[in-house]
């Protein structure tokens, strides 16, 4: 009897958590391993399409084409541009809002928030509108006088890091107000009453302290550009390949989906690669404020 | 003239009034506590004088000078945290240099005065080790050494023993004393605990409803309360509704439910209507029909080195406290004769709005 009980005890976390591990492994797990299997397999159009087998093909056409150099450089530049960029916007957005009086917060919490409700499909296409040679700041632009011809922003690397932005700052600004949310709000005054004024305090006591959430901030702005995918391709089309969309013109357009799924793999062993070593480091410079 | 003054203090938040007429004078050197109840206006005060929060009228002067339009940066004052509010990503040792640093004193002084200030409070053996890895008592000496490494004017303390455990907040209170004494920094202490205030303070500054109620030393303040309200929050008090019946050699007769209280007090008119109050610890146990009242006892409590008793009476409930000496005490249901001396007796006014 107890011994039957035991059993159940001991097996019942397995149990409870067996729905979400099946989804886990059916949606996740078997797809990405199918994938990794893919880019192993050759793809030869005269002899009927994708052949099954192992080979590194996929992997060395990749690694030696200069063309598939040029836009993992690309992918990489734009993810650290548009990470920056939102650490220095998002950061200081976050401590503002903080800051702010609690009826204002949550209308500008909204403003912030409510972007994420819209598709980003939509609000790409709302980039489109405005910054296109034919747009809305082009055109008002133009119409004040300030310039003489559109500024190129559409299928440029600029416009792409001006939407990007946008779409994922409410990333940044969550992860670091929930840093701040976890900061004792006296640590500021009691640097104030110690002599340091309210830009020593935000440097040297508030920013050290918040740098947890600045990272996490960061790293799911970074992984989410560099995988992006609607807005490169509405952005930055054809002329602005970066790997999301290169993958899926490989699978869509040419069809060669072994050579597709070797530049996904390869994109996710990067992000990988990329995201640990940022992680260690930033970890061991600010290790205090990590416990 | 005094050291630290506040001259009508007063901070309103929209309709709330925080704190109302706050006059005060802290000599140079002296400890004086706020002490009140939650949402007396006593940490508000507090802010008010460390800068964090603005007056809505009244000024603050320290050493003679306006400080009230200075911000928290240029005022040069200690202020010690409840949350401790340290900086957990600095060391000991950098927490308590960081207002010598903002101050740009050099290196070798700044090192000198922060191991000194550290020793002080018994840490010097910390200095490299993080926040996060000491105790709690331990937290607090290195919140009290940062506030007062930079030998502040004025060192404020804001319910800086709350956090700790009672056997820990003893032995603080004791040495935080001792070091107030020895460096001679003039202290003003915002508390809720009573006992923790009178065992610290030259002098206490009772607040409620945002002003102040009394303000004096200590065993004064316990003894002669100057109203109902310190009466009943230094202490307890057995207090009773009377009025005085007459006034001859400086005695008043107070009757309070046909039972006479006499007083050494004669600040009352007869037939004034006054509380009447004793401290249980003034009272004392006798036969029935010796005393001044007769009563039963309805509980007793054991609390180690006394004893508290809730004695049924016609007038009332009183609370009897009596020290523990050892021997037997009488049983819960005895009847009893209550006895006090008057001079142990306090009249107060009636509360206006009571």
């Amino acid at each position: 009897m107890s011994q039957q009980s035991d059993t159940l005890s001991t097996a019942r976390p397995y149990l409870l958590s067996a729905p979400a591990l099946l989804l886990y492994v059916g949606v996740f797990m078997i797809p990405l391993i199918m994938t990794f299997m893919l880019s192993f397999y050759t793809f030869d159009i005269t002899r009927g399409g994708i052949l099954s087998g192992f080979s590194l093909e996929n992997y060395t056409e990749v690694l030696s084409d200069s063309y598939f150099h040029k836009i993992f450089l690309r992918t990489f530049v734009l993810s650290i541009l548009v990470t920056v960029f939102c650490v220095l916007l998002g950061t200081p957005e976050a401590y503002i809002l903080h800051n702010m009086s609690s009826r204002w917060k949550s209308i500008c919490m909204l403003a912030i928030l409510g972007p994420l409700l819209v598709s980003v499909v939509v609000r790409t296409l709302g980039w489109a509108i405005l910054i296109g040679s034919d747009g809305l700041i082009n055109n008002t632009l133009m119409a004040l006088g300030l310039i003489d011809e559109p500024i190129k922003l559409m299928f440029t690397m600029t416009g792409l890091v001006i939407a990007l932005v946008h779409v994922l700052i409410p990333f940044m600004v969550l992860s670091v107000w929930a840093a701040l949310q976890k900061l004792d709000p006296m640590v500021e005054s009691a640097g104030q009453s110690l002599g340091a004024s309210s830009f020593t305090v935000l440097r040297k006591i508030v920013l050290p302290q918040i740098m947890p959430g600045v990272l996490s901030g960061s790293l799911i702005v970074f992984a989410l550009t560099a995988s992006a995918f609607a807005t490169p391709s509405i952005l930055g089309g054809r002329r602005l390949k970066v790997v999301a969309t290169t993958a899926y013109d490989e699978y869509l357009g040419t069809l060669n989906w072994p050579l597709g799924a070797a530049i996904a793999v390869l994109l996710l062993l990067a992000n990988i690669l990329i995201i640990t070593s940022y992680n260690k480091f930033i970890e061991r410079k600010y290790a205090q404020a990590f416990k | 003239m005094s050291f630290l003054h506040l001259e009508g203090l007063t901070k309103h938040f929209g309709d709330f009034v925080a704190v109302e007429e706050v006059n005060l004078t802290v000599e140079k050197g002296e400890f004086i506590s706020l002490l009140g109840p939650s949402g007396c206006g006593k940490t508000t005060t507090l802010q008010m004088i460390a800068g964090f929060v603005n007056p809505t009228k009244g000024k603050i002067f320290i050493d003679n000078q306006d400080i009230t339009e200075l911000k928290p940066s240029k005022r040069n004052l200690g202020i010690v945290f409840q949350s401790y509010a340290l900086f957990h990503h600095m060391t000991i040792h950098d927490n308590v240099a960081f207002g010598l640093e903002m101050r740009n004193i050099n290196k070798a002084e700044c090192q000198e005065r922060v191991i000194e200030t550290l020793s002080l409070v018994h840490l010097e053996d910390f200095a490299h080790r993080f926040p996060r890895e000491l105790s709690g008592g331990q937290q607090q000496r290195v919140a009290l050494a940062r506030a007062l490494v930079i030998n502040p004017e004025v060192l404020l303390l804001d319910e800086p023993l709350s956090a700790l455990d009672a056997k820990i907040r003893e032995d603080m209170q004791i040495e935080l004393r001792s070091i107030q004494r020895r460096l001679g920094t003039t202290t003003i202490l915002v508390t809720h605990d009573q006992s923790e205030a009178m065992a610290m303070s030259d002098r206490i500054a009772v607040m409620n409803n945002g002003r102040l109620a009394q303000v004096d030393r200590p065993h004064r303040a316990y003894e002669h309360p100057g109203d109902n309200f310190v009466s009943n929050f230094l202490g307890k008090s057995n207090t009773f509704k009377g009025q005085v019946k007459d006034v001859s050699d400086g005695t008043a007769r107070i009757n309070a439910s046909g039972v006479d209280f006499l007083a050494r007090n004669d600040l009352f008119e007869p037939g004034t209507t006054v509380n009447v109050s004793v401290r249980p610890e003034k009272i004392q146990f006798c036969e029935p029909g010796k005393g001044q009242i007769d009563g039963s006892i309805s509980t007793r409590i054991f609390l180690g080195n006394q004893w508290v008793f809730q004695v049924d009476s016609d007038i009332g409930e009183f609370v009897v406290v009596g020290q523990n000496t050892g021997r037997e005490v009488v049983e819960e249901g005895h009847k009893v004769g209550l006895n006090w001396s008057e001079r142990e007796v306090r009249v107060l006014p009636m509360e206006n709005q009571a």
